[in-house]
């Protein structure tokens, strides 16, 4: 285990507390828009088809 | 304790600091921060950031070359040509900086490292783009919510989030708040619409509000709960998606079209640069150039296809915006762009003024170009000629300029609704100013035009 007096920025307890209620409301947002994309995946293959394999990476990294 | 040279920024984190030592530029890791740095070399996060052009790369030298106590090792990272900070960076460059640090936070969480850090000061302009240069900011991730998250939010979401909604530059607002704007100001800055983004009420809004509660409620134990490594990247995926949505609108500032109207004075803006070319082919020895109010970077270009690397500064942010997406769009390596505003340049802050110098102690070039600017310093901002030579002389041993006259069109307009109190502001006037200080190496007049440009060489 590292040493936590390397912890020189104070990150201030409220910022560790909405981390906490932040990640737990985007598990919802992430959750519902997981099924969402899934459903728009779905219905996009009947509209065209595919030219290539459609092993789709849906996530567009920037 | 500490008798060590340090730079004056670089004081704030024990796991080193860098100074400079015979002209070179070095980072000292102190043992303190030795199981953290032989993590991030030796796991290969290190390697993968560097070759991935998202971390500057650094020579390590196992000389202790202050013979300090605290000593572990020593690196010498790459040169930078010019440090710049976030208030001179445009919209489009803060955000690629945010989204920068996004991206090395993911690449170090997949090689068992966090950021302790997220200021926009551990990012610089290196080989024509934004990147990492902080080293010492790895440290081992252990499942605990993100330290640097409200520096992030404070230093990167909020003044981006103001300009998004404002729809207006305010990058001073980061000079107001060099740490970051607080975040129970940035939510009273943004307008009530911006709470229905789940992204930036999270962020910004609840944020403030629970951080303004904590401040007052006894301390919780929230830092001593586990939190798992999905949540953190759940954090980060929602921080990413809040970022890469922001957009300034491709609004059309005063000057972004001035190129456009300038090649309609038939062939004036040609001329400028066949003569300007021809003078800089004569001058083998100018390797830097400083472009002071350059305008989307027509002459910045210029210069840069002659392989001089090129700072393009401008006081417009939408110019500077629009040449940054064309370095980023073309790949140009060579040309540095700002935001300066030349009559207020970026001061020195920080403890004891020395965090951050002024923009002419960090620039160091051999030459400065100023072309039609000097009617807006002298008319449009009413500062002498003297003075105007006085801080060009200080900069550069070189200095291409262009000298509008009075009777030209754009000089008309400044002086449309103001008293003519500038008899000084002729080709006279400008030589006694300049010449005290330059000798004048060429002078010709712009074809198609009254101006008239002279390469100057400081005494």
């Amino acid at each position: 285990m590292i040493a936590s007096y390397l912890l020189y920025l104070d990150p201030g307890s409220g910022s560790y507390l909405v981390q906490i209620l932040a990640a737990a409301a985007l598990g919802v947002v992430f959750f519902f828009r997981n099924i969402k994309l899934y459903i728009m995946a779905f219905f996009s293959r009947f509209k065209k088809k595919p030219k290539n394999d459609s092993t789709t990476t849906s996530n567009t990294n920037s | 304790m500490n008798q060590l040279p340090n730079h004056p920024a670089s004081y704030r984190d024990p796991s080193g600091f860098i100074y400079t030592h015979q002209g070179v530029l070095y980072r000292q890791v102190n043992k303190l921060y030795k199981e953290n740095f032989e993590l991030f070399i030796n796991s290969g996060c290190y390697q993968k950031l560097a070759d991935d052009g998202l971390l500057i790369k650094h020579e390590q030298h196992d000389t202790n070359i202050l013979n300090s106590e605290d000593w572990f090792t020593t690196l010498q990272p790459e040169k930078l040509n010019l440090v710049s900070y976030a208030y001179e960076w445009s919209f489009d460059m803060l955000k690629d900086a945010a989204l920068l640090t996004l991206q090395v936070l993911k690449r170090a969480l997949q090689f068992g490292l966090i950021l302790k850090d997220a200021t926009p000061y551990n990012i610089q302009w290196h080989n024509g783009q934004l990147m990492f240069i902080d080293t010492l900011s790895f440290e081992q991730y252990e499942e605990k919510p993100w330290i640097a998250y409200r520096q992030f939010c404070e230093c990167f979401v909020a003044p981006l989030l103001i300009m998004y909604y404002t729809k207006r530059p305010l990058q001073q607002l980061m000079l107001a708040w060099p740490d970051g704007i607080p975040l129970d100001i940035a939510a009273t800055m943004l307008p009530r619409k911006s709470r229905f983004s789940i992204h930036t009420y999270l962020h910004i809004h609840l944020h403030a509000k629970v951080s303004a509660k904590q401040k007052t409620a006894s301390q919780g134990d929230s830092n001593k709960e586990v939190f798992a490594k999905s949540k953190l990247e759940r954090l980060i995926n929602s921080l990413e998606i809040l970022v890469n949505k922001l957009q300034i609108p491709d609004l059309e500032s005063t000057w972004s079209h001035y190129y456009r109207e300038a090649s309609q004075r038939d062939g004036y803006l040609e001329a400028k640069k066949d003569i300007i070319n021809d003078w800089l082919s004569k001058l083998p020895e100018v390797k830097t150039v400083a472009d002071l109010g350059a305008n989307e970077g027509e002459f910045s270009k210029l210069a840069a296809a002659k392989n001089i690397n090129t700072i393009a500064a401008d006081f417009d942010a939408y110019c500077i915006n629009n040449l940054y997406r064309h370095i980023k769009k073309n790949g140009v390596k060579n040309i540095q762009p700002l935001i300066l505003d030349l009559s207020q340049p970026s001061p020195a802050n920080g403890l004891n003024y020395a965090e951050r110098s002024t923009f002419s102690q960090r620039l160091q070039v051999d030459m400065i170009f100023a072309f039609a600017v000097i009617h807006h310093l002298a008319i449009g901002k009413n500062i002498p000629l003297e003075k105007i030579a006085d801080f060009f002389g200080g900069i550069a041993p070189y200095l291409l300029i262009e000298f509008v006259p009075k009777q030209d069109p754009k000089t008309q307009i400044l002086l449309q609704h103001k008293k003519d109190i500038y008899p000084h502001y002729t080709e006279a006037g400008f030589l006694s100013a300049f010449e005290p200080l330059y000798n004048v190496e060429q002078k010709t007049i712009v074809p198609h035009s009254d101006r008239i440009l002279f390469l100057l060489k400081r005494k």
